[in-house]
């Protein structure tokens, strides 16, 4: 984010940042040395949190991402505005979506000047979301939001898509104020009514309105603390949400295209397969190529593809191959918060990375410990070691490596090295 | 809680500063009401005095909740009777009178269809109209007492409509034997209601006054008379009615006139009687040793003291008639009045009596005309009463329109002690309570009494939910102040708005701002206006202004209200001591910032507020300028406390004048603020001011759970019985 010269102000022109109230004493005169012990922490809680209620995850889902242009969002206290930061975290966020979630789709939104613009349709090529994403770093920001009518707009296009996905809303909102034509009380009662849930992030502190959508439609609302808190809250949004209401479920088609066109697999015709083809994602653009041997093709209606997930342009088909349904597969099974204990006196080391469990949080520990031996039996909870187990297989790990389970992995290596319990899961 | 059975142990009075909504009313009341259960001998009653009545009805949901919880735990029916008590307005359930708007007029309709002889007139003909309900109560309802439980207005009305018996008569008849008792004020405070309703509460009972910052105020207006020109056409008008009245019944009923003579011969002994058995309340306005003598035989006949009630008027009306200002004693009042009208202390002492018995001798039943002449003969009481404590100013005009004729006469009480001694002398507890009593030690002077205790709670918060700070200036450095030299300078005006403009920009939804006076309000909006800064700030937020007119007010709230709550944010301009600075409360969204420009001084010219400052100096020792900040800083306590109304709320409190950050009145704010306000956000610039706001709200706007204050500022069972949490509640209280 440091690439733009010219948008970066001079010192005198950013707010006073007082570095020193950074550090923290606590009451007893310590530095806050376990900050990031306590960030894990908090984490660790949030995954907890999100993990036990959910039963069904809506994996289909359809996504309209509200981006906030109005005046405020020029404010620097985001680096190097508002604006550009988000720009960027969405990016990420795209790609990011479209990774964990395949068979979704997502569109654009921009409100400003008490109106609501869209910056790109309902669509499942993250490509295009991107390339949107990057043209609008020169639009202007000006005049004020309007939540009622982006609300109205997106309610609008996701009014018709089938019952079974998951409807959502993401508000960016950089503003405190919201310039509605009307009464938007009407307008959370109609998104409640149609079953679409809407997210806000806050960019600069508390909007009562704001919260209200969020409880009212089911979803959730934040305020950012800096740019790294923001990241984390927009990624939060990435994995899917549980499945709100009554959703029914039914068999959705789906194309699995043949992965390399020279295996004739009897869908297309073997003329057309080793004829030279555009593909259709790049057909539009002055700079399309002709595509190499490597590409997709619709199953149902033969066109090309360069990548997958798309959805055909030609019969609008999802096309997926089946690593992506896969992956989002442990959506759907996720694995169980491992329970937090105190440390066991047996077991010394972490099963997963098989360090000794003093090791990772001693440096916090011995620092305090020479502070604070008086207050020892005041304090105990500084000096439990906490150790999380799982439920099935029992084994012990450490806080990373929770963490890491959690976030990354989507499954518990007790779990999976014991053949019994692997075996109960895969049936 | 601790502090307040130490009162209550020592039957000594007491005054509590507690943060509004850490739970003080219940408190309080789960306190004495443990108290009166566990010694039923030592203390009857609680007499909870609140201020609205929409605060009453808060208090009698708590102690609902109280009570079900009471139930609940000890499996059984609860002995207690509390409830509400308001005015007829409040309460009348009859079908057309309680259709009136005005308090006054319900009163005399209902006095019209209740009085005893419009009743016993009833009796002889059935045209006459009376209220069925008080029939019903009356032949009813004074045998059966009100079953145990919690009433507030509504349930009254609604057990009144049941049973058809009139609740506010109910009510007032159920004071008397009820175990708890939440009304207004002025029921205990004003001597001319208190005699009416207050004056069989016994005397081991605890009085509460909640919110009770203002009361010396109270005390004083309750004593006070103001008479204009036209409240005295008003009284020639009634006095010719009560002429026409005697001479008509002169020639119909001429007995009935005589009793009354005899009557009053015989004295007011029968209230002596009441007094000295210790069964009334004190009525300050009507001293003992009046009571020991007869009316005087000058105003003993009817027409007698029409006359002389006609002398006093002219009198009057004749000082009024000045160029200039008149401060006067009462005793210079009495003097003046002896030589020019030949009218003696003693028949002026009685006036009030007099007229009131004269009335009724006269069975006129609309009382609503007869009001200015009923304030005329308090004056007279109180005149001939006190010679201390009060003043007479007469004003011929107002000051800010000196060439309009417009002459008032203020009989203004200087000493709020009169007033309440009588609460004091008689109710073994008395304990004041606010959000805001800081400093403490000037009410105990005031008000004069001995407090056991005097203690002031801060809170226990699992995160700092207020954020006060003092900006001193503007970006470009010049000083904000609302002193008077500098009142009028652009500079401070344009920092100030661009000061609101910018906290406006950072601040979500409601911004309420409090100036120092309505004319201050008016120049500075309207500078603004020309500075293009209201322009500005609509961009970010609608704009409301509270002016004197409280149906434009309410209208302005209402919609201020609307506009938070659908998300444009707005800003409410008004004005410290108005009507939103009392009793509004601007809780989480409404008011997420407060802002005070300038400090609330009163009114340092007005005549009645320095005769009152001269009398405290030389009565009391108290200083003027110490009073004058007292009276300042309670009230900008009084406005930053608006937005603060729980645990869970937050808000940001800022005093933009520079004399706030002076020790002297920095000292004089609440311990709850000013244990959040450090010394670094005490001299702070608009720009600053503003960095700081919104890395706070941004960490306020962090999710907030129940899970989160546990342990701190919410104990569980266990948590509380722990010997850790007990030692530090000890500690806590030693260091208060």
């Amino acid at each position: 984010m440091a690439d733009e010269d010219e948008t970066k102000e001079y010192r005198w022109e950013s707010g006073y940042e007082k570095t020193w109230e950074a550090i923290k004493e606590d009451d007893d005169g310590l530095l806050e040395s376990n900050v990031a012990d306590l960030v894990a922490r908090a984490k660790r809680k949030r995954a907890a949190l999100k993990d036990t209620g959910a039963i069904q995850l809506g994996m289909m889902r359809h996504l309209f991402v509200v981006v906030d242009a109005s005046a405020c969002m020029f404010l620097q206290d985001l680096k190097p505005t508002r604006f550009l930061c988000v720009l960027k975290l969405l990016e990420v966020f795209v790609h990011e979506f479209f990774d964990l979630n395949p068979i979704s789709q997502l569109g654009i939104l921009t409100t400003k000047m008490k109106r609501s613009e869209q910056i790109t349709v309902l669509a499942g090529n993250q490509k295009k979301h991107i390339e949107a994403l990057q043209q609008l770093k020169d639009l202007s920001c000006e005049g004020e939001p309007s939540l009622q009518n982006s609300l109205e707009r997106a309610m609008n296009g996701l009014k018709n898509m089938p019952a079974y996905s998951s409807r959502e809303i993401l508000v960016l909102f950089g503003s405190l104020t919201t310039c509605d034509p009307g009464d938007i009380q009407k307008t959370i009662k109609s998104l409640k009514d149609n079953n679409i849930r809407v997210s806000i992030i806050g960019l600069a502190a508390e909007v009562r309105i704001c919260q209200e959508i969020a409880k009212k439609t089911g979803g959730t609302y934040n305020v950012l603390i800096d740019d790294h808190h923001l990241k984390e809250l927009i990624l939060n949004q990435v994995q899917p949400p549980a499945v709100a209401g009554s959703m029914e479920a039914s068999l959705v088609k789906m194309g699995f295209p043949g992965g390399s066109p020279i295996v004739n697999d009897g869908t297309s015709d073997s003329s057309a397969d080793h004829a030279p083809a555009y593909c259709l994602c790049h057909i539009e653009s002055e700079t399309s190529s002709l595509m190499g041997p490597n590409g997709y093709n619709c199953p149902q209606c033969g066109s090309r593809y360069c990548e997958l997930p798309v959805e055909c342009k030609q019969c609008g088909l999802t096309l997926v191959s089946a690593p992506h349904l896969a992956r989002s597969y442990h959506h759907l099974f996720p694995i169980k918060p491992f329970i937090e204990r105190a440390q066991v006196r047996e077991t010394t080391h972490c099963f997963a990375c098989a360090k000794l469990f003093v090791e990772a949080e001693t440096n916090v520990i011995i620092i305090v410990n020479f502070r604070l031996c008086l207050f020892y039996h005041s304090l105990p909870f500084l000096f439990l070691l906490k150790v999380y187990e799982c439920e099935n297989c029992n084994q012990i790990v450490c806080l990373d490596c929770d963490l890491f389970i959690r976030e990354t992995l989507h499954t518990c290596p007790g779990c999976a090295s014991d053949p019994v319990t692997a075996q109960m899961k895969t049936n | 809680m601790l502090e307040l059975k130490r009162a209550l142990d020592a039957k000594g009075h007491c005054l509590l500063e507690m943060p509004s909504g850490t739970g003080k009313t219940t408190t309080l009341l789960s306190l004495i009401v443990a108290y009166m259960k566990a010694h039923p001998l030592d203390l009857t009653k609680l007499v909870y005095c609140s201020r609205t009545v929409p605060e009453i009805e808060k208090v009698m949901e708590e102690l609902r909740k109280l009570m079900n919880y009471y139930e609940k735990e000890m499996g059984m029916e609860q002995n207690i009777l509390g409830l509400a008590l308001s005015s007829r307005k409040n309460l009348c359930i009859h079908p057309s009178v309680s259709k009136e708007r005005e308090g006054k007029v319900v009163d005399g309709r209902c006095y019209s269809l209740t009085a005893s002889f419009v009743r016993a007139r009833h009796a002889a003909d059935d045209a006459v109209p009376i209220c069925e309900f008080y029939e019903g109560f009356d032949a009813h309802g004074k045998e059966f007492p009100l079953p145990p439980g919690v009433y507030n207005l509504d349930d009254l009305k609604e057990y009144g409509q049941m049973k058809r018996w009139c609740p506010y008569f109910l009510a007032r008849h159920t004071i008397t034997h009820a175990n708890i008792v939440v009304y207004s004020y002025h029921y205990l405070l004003d001597p001319k209601i208190a005699e009416v309703v207050s004056k069989e509460i016994s005397k081991t009972s605890v009085v509460v006054f909640d919110e009770a910052h203002n009361i010396d105020n109270v005390c004083i207006d309750s004593m006070s008379v103001k008479i204009t020109k036209r409240l005295l056409d008003k009284c020639s008008n009634s006095i010719t009615i009560l002429e026409t009245t005697i001479s008509n019944m002169k020639e119909n009923d001429s007995k009935r006139l005589e009793k009354e003579y005899k009557r009053l011969v015989e004295g007011l002994r029968d209230a002596t009687i009441a007094r000295e058995t210790d069964m009334a309340l004190v009525n300050p306005v009507l001293p003992s040793e009046i009571l020991e003598e007869a009316v005087p035989g000058t105003i003993r006949t009817a027409e007698h003291f029409v006359a002389f009630l006609k002398r006093v008027v002219e009198y009057i009306k004749t000082r009024l008639r000045v160029q200039h200002v008149v401060q006067e004693s009462p005793a210079g009042f009495l003097r003046d009045i002896h030589t020019k009208v030949c009218i003696d202390r003693k028949p002026l002492r009685f006036s009030a009596e007099r007229l009131a018995s004269l009335i009724r001798t006269l069975e006129i039943s609309d009382l609503t005309d007869f009001s200015p002449l009923v304030t005329v003969s308090h004056f007279a009481t109180l005149v001939s009463t006190y010679t201390k404590g009060f003043t007479i100013i007469i004003e011929p005009f107002e000051d800010r329109a000196p060439t309009v004729s417009n002459p008032i006469l203020y009989f203004s009480c200087l000493d709020s002690s009169i007033a309440i001694k009588p609460v004091f002398n008689r109710f073994q507890t008395v304990v004041i309570t606010s959000g805001t009593l800081s400093p403490l030690d000037m009410y105990p002077k005031i008000l004069d009494f001995h407090p056991v205790i005097m203690t002031s709670f801060t809170m226990t918060l699992a995160r700092p939910c207020i954020l006060p700070m003092i900006v001193s200036k503007g970006n470009d450095q010049v000083a904000m102040s609302s002193r008077y030299e500098t009142r009028e300078d652009t500079a401070v005006i344009r920092n100030y708005g661009n000061l609101l403009v910018e906290v406006a920009a950072a601040v979500p939804d409601g911004i309420v701002c409090f100036f120092t006076s309505y004319l201050y309000l008016e120049t500075i909006v309207s500078s603004w206006y020309d500075q293009g800064i209201i322009d500005q700030l609509q961009r970010h937020k609608l704009l409301f202004i509270e002016t004197q007119d409280a149906a434009e007010t309410s209208l302005a709230l209402i919609n201020y209200i609307k506009a938070c709550d659908n998300g444009r944010g707005a800003v409410l301009l008004s004005v410290a001591r108005g009507k939103v600075s009392e009793g509004i409360d601007f809780d989480h969204h409404l008011g997420r910032a407060v802002l005070m420009f300038g400090i609330p001084y009163v009114y340092t010219q007005s005549r009645i507020l320095r005769a009152r400052l001269e009398y405290l100096r030389d009565q009391f020792q108290i200083r003027e300028n110490d009073f004058l900040t007292f009276d300042a800083m309670r009230h900008a306590a009084q406005c930053l406390g608006r937005c603060m109304r729980g645990k869970t709320d937050y808000g940001i409190m800022i005093l933009a004048d520079k004399r706030f950050s002076r020790a002297d009145k920095r000292s004089k704010l609440p311990k709850w603020i000013q244990e959040h306000l450090k010394d670094t956000n005490c001299n702070l610039s608009t720009e600053e001011c503003v960095q700081i706001c919104k890395r706070w709200l941004r960490q306020m706007a962090q999710p907030f759970s129940r899970e989160d204050q546990l342990g701190i500022s919410l104990l569980t069972l266990e948590q509380l019985q722990s010997e850790e949490m007990q030692k530090k509640i000890q500690q806590r209280a030693q260091g208060v």
